[in-house]
């Protein structure tokens, strides 16, 4: 029960229970030191990580660099934005002349699919997925497992409604699998141009078109962002009517459970997905999720170097 | 960098022996057979240890890409990948630098002259385009095109132009009575899509091309075929859907043809889990079921050859992720021994020759393979390297698998190759 099976995290489809429960106990004791006046601890002394990001992040970045050096490691950041990317140097080139620094690491984000497993296959390095594509995004997903299970007590049982885009999701994709793994029931609901059309490989989770009904029975609802590119790419027709059909206001909260806790991955839409009143509520656990998510970053961190500490030795 | 072995074909004739020669109608032991095709003294004898000896194949859908990257993949590299694959001929059709007017078809017909004899090494036929450049609202010299011999039309892979283009393309291009290639597609149902629009693509958030882009697209160029009484043929069906508007479109009189592409009869889309960019091709490879459907539609007859679509890809364009990956497969030297067993499995040994060889050329208007043979072991498996591959690319999912097959020789126009 003390090494995680996987050797990088991709995503959390596939991911054992075992491998999930181990990083969100380790999270929460992480948790525990974040409360500390001494917030810092030497697990990561003289490794190296990269931040790898080719898509902007602010969050996520500075939540990842927040567990880095509060795991003592040394960090780089790398926006492609400023980079030789943009002189038309390769993924497999950039990867290798920062594995020749010496990198221990490496949190990447990119646009496409798949990337962190391409990058796996091509370096000695140690891939952490912090978002690729509409693929996977598994450390936010398991910093929403974490607020859960704090907030709830356990998440075997417990009914989680994600509303909104589904379909270009990484979040939704990585909170379906792992939220299952861990016995959690997942109802996803969204307007139907904003969910995937091919649902087979998905089945083990509700497909609920209305809203109401999504919300009735369950203990916690994501509500995911909606990009305004959508509006552009017709595949809505506008932000008033999404926040009219499926946004989280106090009406909708009328058909949800008295206790049940409102969570977004952020940065929110305040009014379109999210009223301001819920964001802001008595329900609300959108600030937990935020710094749960530098424990979880630094569980991860910590059991995959730990893993490759042990495969060294 | 791959060490690539080029084959080292030699202009003799040659003496076949211990061989299962296919006599039109089956395969039929002989102790020997002499196949002159060149004027030359020297003889090669090869014992072929009971191995098949077929008709060489004509390959639909050839692409060496030249001159893109002439330091990559060469007309030489082309050769080559013929020889290997045990290829006698193929239709070309340039997407780097289209066949828009007669003195570009004459360069091209140049290209493929053997150095060894100062004429033709392969029997090649061409696609001219029906735009100029491809994809334009400006229609190619078409009559001229004919005159100087192309095949037929098609404007390269992936799209077909607006109805009103189409339309006059097709008017126009009737005056010449060639038939028009069309990979059916919809530009903006494709929209920015790679992979088959289906379960995997949904699981793993990648952005689909559904099969109604083909069959939308398929059936404007039906119903404008119709329209205009112009055979056309539809390169790389990659669904049921299509196949059955082929169907009733011949029902209702309209001449159509179509082939199926050798991957989409070998793969579907759950390769998409591996993300290995190696399965990158387009039009994308379809689900399971739509492979069934491919292959009922070789079984009924609808499909009327099996394609090659040989396209090579510069290495660093496939060393990346999926989605950044230029599509494309290589074929040639994969082909046969990939499909063999399985095509002779549903549809007999005369069936797979036809498709596989004289449908094809029949398509593109070539003689049948006269003496060009390919010396095939059926049950000899086969690991598909690298360095197999002509040229500095490799890209195709076949690459690090194995085959239940192999080749064995090829004699291609005179030119002997041992494998």
């Amino acid at each position: 029960m003390s090494a995680l099976e996987i050797k990088h995290l991709f995503g959390l489809r596939g991911v054992s229970k075992h491998d999930i429960r181990l990083i969100l106990d380790h999270a929460k004791q992480f948790r525990e030191i974040l409360e500390r006046p001494v917030k810092k601890v030497p697990s990561l002394r003289g490794m190296t990580v990269v931040n790898l990001f080719f898509e902007n992040s602010t969050r996520t970045r500075t939540s990842f660099e927040l567990a880095e050096k509060r795991l003592s490691a040394d960090t780089v950041n790398f926006a492609s934005s400023n980079s030789s990317v943009k002189k038309g140097e390769t993924l497999v080139d950039t990867l290798r002349n920062i594995e020749a620094m010496k990198i221990d690491i490496v949190v990447v984000r990119h646009k496409g699919t798949g990337v962190p497993k391409f990058l796996a296959d091509n370096s000695k390095a140690i891939i952490v997925n912090a978002g690729d594509g509409a693929h996977e995004h598994p450390t936010q997903a398991l910093l929403d497992m974490l607020t859960i299970e704090e907030k709830l007590g356990t998440l075997e049982g417990k009914n989680v409604t994600i509303i909104g885009d589904i379909r270009h999701s990484r979040v939704a994709r990585s909170n379906l699998w792992g939220m299952s793994t861990m016995g959690a029931h997942v109802t996803l609901c969204g307007p139907s141009t904003l969910v995937p059309r091919n649902t087979e490989l998905m089945d083990h989770v509700t497909w609920e078109p209305d809203v109401k009904k999504a919300v009735a029975n369950a203990d916690a609802i994501i509500a995911l962002r909606l990009q305004k590119e959508r509006m552009d790419d017709a595949l809505l027709p506008s932000m008033r009517e999404y926040r009219n059909t499926f946004g989280i206001t106090e009406e909708l909260l009328e058909c949800a459970k008295d206790k049940v806790i409102i969570m977004h991955p952020g940065p929110i839409n305040r009014g379109v997905e999210l009223d301001s009143d819920i964001a802001d509520g008595e329900h609300s656990v959108i600030l937990d999720q935020v710094t749960n998510g530098v424990a979880v970053r630094m569980a991860v961190l910590f059991l995959l170097a730990g893993g490759r500490n042990n495969e060294n030795a | 960098m791959k060490m690539h072995k080029p084959c080292k074909g030699r202009l003799v004739n040659v003496v076949l022996k211990n061989a299962k020669f296919w006599n039109g109608k089956s395969f039929e032991l002989q102790n020997e057979v002499r196949l002159n095709a060149c004027e030359t003294s020297e003889t090669v004898e090869f014992d072929c240890n009971g191995a098949l000896v077929m008709p060489a194949l004509f390959g639909l859908g050839i692409d060496f890409m030249e001159p893109l990257r002439d330091d990559v993949y060469t007309f030489a590299d082309g050769f080559d990948a013929l020889r290997k694959g045990g290829f006698y001929g193929g239709l070309y059709e340039s997407a780097a630098n289209p066949i828009d007017d007669a003195d570009k078809f004459t360069a091209m017909v140049n290209r493929f002259k053997s150095e060894e004899r100062g004429e033709e090494a392969f029997d090649i036929k061409f696609l001219g385009a029906y735009s100029k450049g491809f994809g334009t609202d400006s229609l190619a010299e078409m009559v001229e095109l004919a005159e100087a011999g192309v095949a037929g039309f098609g404007d390269g892979n992936g799209v077909i132009p607006h109805s009103r283009f189409l339309r006059l393309a097709m008017e126009y291009g009737k005056m010449t009575g060639k038939r028009f290639f069309f990979q059916p597609m919809d530009k903006t149902l494709r929209h920015s899509g790679c992979v088959h629009e289906g379960a995997y693509s949904d699981m793993l958030g990648m952005k689909g091309i559904p099969r109604i882009a083909e069959t939308i697209a398929a059936y404007t160029v039906l119903e404008t075929a119709r329209f205009l009484q112009v055979p056309v043929h539809f390169k790389q069906v990659t669904c049921g859907e299509t196949l059955e508007l082929v169907r009733n479109a011949r029902k209702n009189g309209i001449d159509v043809t179509c082939d199926v592409n050798l991957y989409h009869l070998l793969l579907d889309d759950s390769c998409l889990e591996t993300l290995d960019s190696a399965y990158h091709i387009l039009p994308p490879i379809r689900s399971a079921a739509d492979r069934e459907a491919l292959w009922q539609g070789v079984v009924d007859g609808t499909v009327n050859a099996i394609s090659v679509n040989h396209t090579p890809v510069l290495r660093q364009d496939t060393v990346v992720n999926f989605e950044d990956s230029v599509p494309g497969a290589l074929s040639l030297e994969v082909a046969l021994p990939a499909i063999w067993n399985k095509l002779v499995a549903k549809v007999g040994e005369a069936r797979a020759i036809e498709l596989l060889s004289t449908a094809p050329a029949r398509l593109a208007g070539a003689e049948s393979a006269g003496e060009s043979v390919v010396v095939f072991a059926p049950e000899k498996t086969r690991k598909v390297l690298e360095s197999d591959f002509a040229g500095h690319v490799c890209n195709s999912p076949l690459t690090g698998k194995e085959l239940p097959s192999s080749i064995l020789a090829s004699y291609i126009n005179g030119v002997w190759t041992e494998l």
